[in-house]
């Protein structure tokens, strides 16, 4: 017996937005069983990673933190690959983005003034966008595969803040440990609720995927990202460049996530230490195609991915599961949301192998 | 006797169409059976079926009497079947030699095959050197690696796929040659083609499909082209309505000493090509596929630049320097050959698709934002003066047939009123009725004063439809001359250039 894959005619677009949810839906049952074969509380953990974080109103604000850099870098990796323009290396543009924002809290520390935050800002996706430039001239220049050198770049970026922290920007007042100070007042993000972590940075998160939305839907800039991935050739048919159209891809993708990078310097942690990359470059990943390649659906997707870190939080401490059970369940996500993706563009036939040659 | 091939009620059904519906024919052993229809009439279907690619949900084969179930390719070829597909499947880097050991069933010794080859080739006066590499090769040349491939398992029926659609005039009487001795010698050809006067130059019997139903089957000798074509379309033909007294204009569109330089390993740059089209003027370039006609598309389009400002120019205003956004701007709009993917996004939706070429000569860019409110009304135009069947300007371009994407692209083009169209195979695999309606749109572009490029290899379109004619050849391109002075035979001639002359000199029969 044989399954060969055929294609749809027309793939369903219900289907399409069917997917995401059904990809959800799926790794919680998968995980529920997953889990208890291994001897957890399968449901349990499901339940304290997906429903906890929903139904207790104290866990809301950790949600809000965690959603808004995924969110920021979801809708540049979004655009970007749109384009087709394989930007993974998000994680070393949102360092850069940190570490350029720190730079400039570290230059102005002790000044005050509102214009430190804003600078911090700009510093930020400057710094995201230079990083990002890297792999762009590299593959416009020489056609080096940007998967691979945005992936290797991240990598340096850590080795970058290890340098950081512990030689010229380590705090003298530290005792010995290898971070910088915590930034002056000026130069950390406030708080918009008060008595709660929510900081500016997740309203703006809301504004940049619904700016993007807008920018993608009507502008000739979406436009040119949407045909230059769809079809490379038609794009230069209509006299958009290809080369062009990578470098704004990365250029955009970088910046947000040097953006979410200072914001997160700015906002949760206040400093830069060793431990600033949290894998969010890589998750906007998963938070990227979950949403669709489609800003607003990133929104969502963002919340669900973050939905899935303070669950598992919870759960480490509520059923004792481990850190890694997060992993777990957002790749399972992603793995069902790429099959789900597969079957949506073509149906799985078997093929049984007949015997050649003349009827009876 | 019994019937070589015997369909009976043969019926296939896939979602959304019927391609074949209760198909019923015969062909006699030694018998040149032509296959006719229109696009999407459901000869590749049925073709398919005969072969084992597909199965039908209905109906009866039978070979040589006996009712047969044709399950993949291999059983076909078992049977005697043999097929030339109208794409070929040749690897360029191999010699021919190669490219056949690695298309056969069973496996056998390289030196004996090269025997059979060369005994084959003889035979049939196919005269190819078995040890060339493939992509040296003409597109004719290849087509007879295709025919050798079939002819060495000695079969009892020929299935030909639109075989000379990429063929010179001389190419394929050739063809038409080596097709009659196979027939003589008892073997059947199931020949199909959309080109009337080849089939009654060459088949017995013609079997003609519409919409998937078998409407006629006639003796072409006794039918005219004209009555064969009607059955085909279901409708009266119309022919091309020109305006009278045309007299052609001031000098529009002027190429002088255009050069591409070369960028893949086997495709053909245009080298040193110079012509004038004037206003009113259908200027046609006739060539067999692969001599340059893409990149001389690229070069007019603006996709590729060349380096001198001089090299086009439009009505004395250099282009050469423009990329094809700046050269819309100017006037000059241009259709490439392929349809999805290049003139189209499959994609997009109809009105995105007329955002692509239509945005800046039609306003619907404002502050960098699409004004997509215009794209739709000016799609909606398109789509009714172009009797372009779809649901509307959402319909997306993917699920447009092969001609009415056409029609819409053609049209996209032709309402931003270009003062020069260039336009590359414009009724490549399009059905007769689009092809009539294609025509009649550029001749009205160009009685409107525009000048139109008609790039082609479609030798009856370019000499019904064009004004002067010159032939490309190995990126040549023959001295410009009225379509009127030139014959079929001195068209041909220039088809196969030095170049062809060259390679039949080379050829080792034996």
């Amino acid at each position: 017996m044989q399954f060969r894959l055929e294609k749809r005619r027309e793939p369903s677009q219900a289907m399409v937005y069917a997917t995401p949810v059904a990809a959800v839906v799926l790794t919680m049952v998968v995980g529920a069983i997953l889990f208890s074969l291994i001897g957890y509380d399968g449901v349990g953990a499901v339940r304290e990673i997906f429903l906890t974080p929903l139904t207790n109103s104290f866990k809301w604000q950790d949600l809000g933190v965690k959603a808004a850099p995924l969110i920021i870098i979801g809708t540049g990796l979004s655009i970007a690959y749109r384009a087709n323009v394989w930007n993974i290396g998000a994680e070393g543009q949102y360092i850069m983005g940190g570490l350029a924002a720190t730079w400039v809290a570290l230059a102005t520390y002790g000044m005050t003034g509102w214009w430190i935050l804003p600078l911090m800002l700009v510093a930020g996706v400057l710094g995201g966008a230079a990083y990002a430039a890297i792999p762009a001239l590299l593959k416009t220049r020489l056609n080096v595969n940007e998967i691979l050198t945005s992936l290797m770049l991240t990598y340096a970026s850590v080795q970058l803040i290890y340098y950081l922290v512990r030689a010229p920007w380590k705090d003298p007042m530290g005792m010995g440990f290898p971070q910088t100070r915590i930034f002056s007042e000026a130069a950390r993000l406030p708080t918009i609720i008060p008595t709660t972590i929510v900081h500016l940075g997740v309203p703006i998160a809301i504004v940049v995927a619904l700016v993007a939305w807008f920018v993608m839907s009507r502008s000739v800039f979406g436009y040119q990202m949407k045909v230059v991935g769809a079809a490379p050739h038609a794009a230069r048919y209509g006299g958009f460049s290809e080369n062009k159209t990578i470098w704004l891809a990365l250029l955009v993708s970088g910046g947000l996530a040097g953006m979410a990078g200072m914001l997160e310097v700015a906002g949760p942690f206040q400093r830069m230490v060793p431990g600033f990359p949290t894998n969010y470059g890589f998750t906007a990943i998963i938070v990227a195609f979950l949403g669709r390649l489609n800003p607003l659906g990133v929104i969502f997707a963002g919340i669900v991915m973050a939905i899935t870190f303070v669950g598992g939080e919870v759960a480490q401490t509520s059923i004792g599961l481990s850190n890694s059970a997060t992993g777990v369940f957002q790749a399972m996500m992603l793995f069902f949301l790429l099959a789900g993706d597969i079957l949506i563009r073509y149906r799985i036939r078997r093929v049984a192998p007949q015997a050649a040659g003349v009827a009876p | 006797m019994p019937y070589r091939l015997e369909l009976t009620g043969i019926t296939k059904r896939f979602p959304g169409v019927l391609a074949n519906d209760n198909v019923t024919f015969a062909v006699k052993p030694g018998e040149i059976h032509a296959l006719l229809g229109e696009n999407g009439a459901g000869k590749s279907t049925l073709v398919k079926m005969i072969y084992g690619i597909m199965q039908p949900d209905a109906g009866e084969i039978r070979w040589d009497g006996s009712p047969v179930t044709v399950a993949n390719p291999k059983a076909a070829r078992k049977l005697g079947i043999g097929m030339v597909f109208q794409h070929f499947s040749l690897f360029e880097a191999l010699t021919v030699l190669e490219n056949i050991a690695l298309g056969m069933d069973s496996k056998i010794p390289s030196r004996q095959l090269e025997a059979r080859i060369r005994a084959v080739m003889t035979q049939y006066g196919l005269l190819l050197d078995p040890h060339r590499t493939v992509a040296t090769l003409s597109v004719g040349e290849r087509q007879r690696i295709e025919i050798v491939r079939a002819l060495l398992l000695e079969p009892k029926l020929l299935i030909m796929d639109e075989p000379t659609s990429v063929l010179t005039p001389q190419e394929v009487e050739q063809l038409f040659e080596v097709l009659r001795k196979l027939a003589a010698e008892g073997c059947s050809i199931l020949y199909i083609s959309h080109k009337l006067h080849e089939i009654k130059a060459l088949c017995d019997t013609a079997t003609i499909l519409r919409g998937g139903k078998l409407v006629d089957t006639c003796d072409p000798k006794q039918e005219t082209s004209r009555s064969m074509a009607e059955k085909m379309i279901g409708a009266g033909l119309k022919d091309i309505v020109r305006g009278e007294g045309r007299s052609l204009g001031q000098p529009k569109l002027v190429v002088s000493r255009l050069s591409t330089a070369k960028t893949g390993h086997f495709d053909v740059p245009v080298d040193n090509v110079s012509f004038t089209v004037r206003a009113g003027e259908i200027f046609g370039i006739a060539g067999v596929a692969g001599n340059g006609q893409n990149a001389l598309l690229d070069a007019l389009s603006g996709e590729v630049r060349s380096g001198d400002k001089d090299a086009i120019t439009l009505d004395g205003f250099p282009l050469g320097l423009l990329d094809t956004t700046g050269r819309r701007k100017r006037g000059l709009c241009a259709v490439p050959e392929e349809r999805n993917g290049h003139a189209a996004v499959g994609d997009f939706t109809l009105s995105d698709n007329s955002v692509l070429t239509a945005r800046d000569r039609l306003g619907m860019v404002m502050l960098g934002l699409i004004n997509s409110g215009a794209a739709k009304t000016y799609t909606g135009r398109v789509i009714a003066d172009f009797a372009v069947k779809a649901l509307g300007p959402a319909s997306t371009a993917g699920s447009l047939s092969g001609g009415n994407l056409q029609k819409y692209i053609m049209g996209r083009e032709i309402l931003q009123k270009p003062s020069v169209l260039v336009v590359s195979q414009p009724t490549w695999g399009v059905d007769a009725g689009a092809a009539a309606a294609i025509h009649q749109a550029l001749v009205d572009l160009a009685a409107a004063g525009s000048a139109i490029v008609v790039i082609s290899q479609d030798l009856d379109e370019l000499r019904a439809l064009c004004d002067t004619l010159a032939v490309i050849n190995m990126g040549h391109l023959s001295p410009a001359r009225p379509t009127g002075e030139m014959s079929v035979e001195e068209i041909g001639l220039l088809m196969g250039g030095v170049h062809g002359q060259a390679e039949a000199r080379d050829a080792v029969p034996a």
